[in-house]
């Protein structure tokens, strides 16, 4: 009998030691936060700065909403004309004057191939370079005078880059990069990747600053079929 | 009877002071030698109670059990069938057969308690 009991044991311990390991193999390791002050530091900044950022603009926000409930009818048409241009200009209806970079993509002349084609421009490319100068703080952007909004569409159509569904001539492209801060863009542009990238299909980049640029509205129609007002309840409602 | 849920404390305490953990491919293995040890275990505990108990069936079960669930697993992935689902299976049952042996064992055992 207490040996029956101490085989139970003995079992029971084997059992125990691996019910153990398996609880143990299976816990997920924990993802550990290796992120070192500096770095916490610095996002913090970040979102501190976009903290301050959204306040603003809650603050512009409310400033206006406050203008419409104060105002007599003709004052209220007035501020909303006036947001509607702010409007039309922030998607870039209307024709933008500033400083900036300008851009002129020539194709690099390579001297040992006699049978060099005049090489093209493809959408990918200006997909990318559009991406970066984004990212260095282009304000506005427009391509052989076609502006860029934000559904600005850049795409292949029987071999030709099309970019608002019209087509990019072959020769030289000026593209034209509105910014707050035009050297810094244009030091940006001189060692961006995007360089390298055309560089690869014969074509080079080249950018002067200049001081009053003029870039085009877009001539399209931006298309708000699929746009609709929500309602305030439907809203509170959690509804699409 | 307070021996085995000591030891098993016990091994579940060594288990995880020790800190081992196994690669991530025989955690399979490891899983149905586990459900092998439980079925092992209840079922002695059931012949025990049943006075049925033979300690060579019950060593040699266990490690027999073991050894053939995760054969069983082996040769599951190296055919790509998830046989040791059978062996799952297979333990699954037996050990709701043996709680269920077990329990109505207890309740006769106090029942007659009682009435003595």
């Amino acid at each position: 009998m207490r040996r029956s009991k101490f085989l139970i044991s003995l079992v029971c311990l084997l059992t125990g030691i691996m019910v153990a390991i398996q609880f143990q193999s299976n816990q997920e390791p924990k993802q550990r936060d290796t992120r070192d002050l500096w770095e916490i530091r610095t996002q913090l900044q970040k979102e501190q700065k976009r903290q301050l950022e959204l306040y603003q603009e809650i603050a512009e926000t409310e400033e206006i909403l406050q203008q419409y409930q104060d105002q007599s009818e003709q004052e209220l048409v007035q501020t909303l004309n006036d947001t509607i241009q702010d409007l039309k200009q922030k998607v870039g209806l209307t024709e933008v004057v500033g400083s900036g970079v300008v851009i002129n993509v020539l194709p690099m002349v390579d001297e040992t191939n006699y049978l060099q084609t005049y090489p093209t421009v493809s959408p990918e490319l200006l997909n990318r370079l559009i991406n970066e100068l984004n990212t260095y703080g282009a304000t506005d952007i427009a391509i052989e005078n076609e502006r860029i909004i934000h559904t600005t569409p850049i795409r292949l159509v029987n071999g030709k880059t099309y970019v608002n569904n019209r087509p990019l001539p072959t020769g030289p492209l000026e593209i034209k990069v509105l910014t707050n801060n035009p050297e810094r863009m244009l030091d940006h542009v001189q060692v961006s990747q995007s360089r390298d990238e055309f560089a690869l299909e014969y074509l080079d980049l080249q950018t002067e600053i200049s001081e009053r640029i003029i870039l085009p509205k877009y001539e399209g129609v931006v298309d708000f079929d699929r746009l609709h007002v929500q309602d305030n309840e439907q809203i509170e409602m959690g509804e699409n | 009877m307070w021996l085995p849920v000591l030891f098993l404390l016990l091994g579940v305490g060594l288990g995880l002071l020790t800190d081992i953990t196994i690669p991530n491919q025989y955690s399979n293995y490891l899983s149905i030698a586990v459900l092998a040890a439980f079925d092992t275990l209840l079922g002695g505990i059931r012949a025990h109670l049943q006075q049925l108990f033979d300690a060579k069936v019950f060593v040699t079960g266990f490690f027999f059990n073991i050894l053939l669930a995760a054969m069983l697993a082996f040769i599951g992935i190296q055919l790509g069938i998830d046989l040791y689902l059978a062996a799952v299976f297979a333990f699954g049952v037996r050990l709701f057969q043996n709680v269920a042996i077990i329990r109505r064992k207890i309740i006769e055992k106090k029942l007659n308690y009682k009435e003595n």
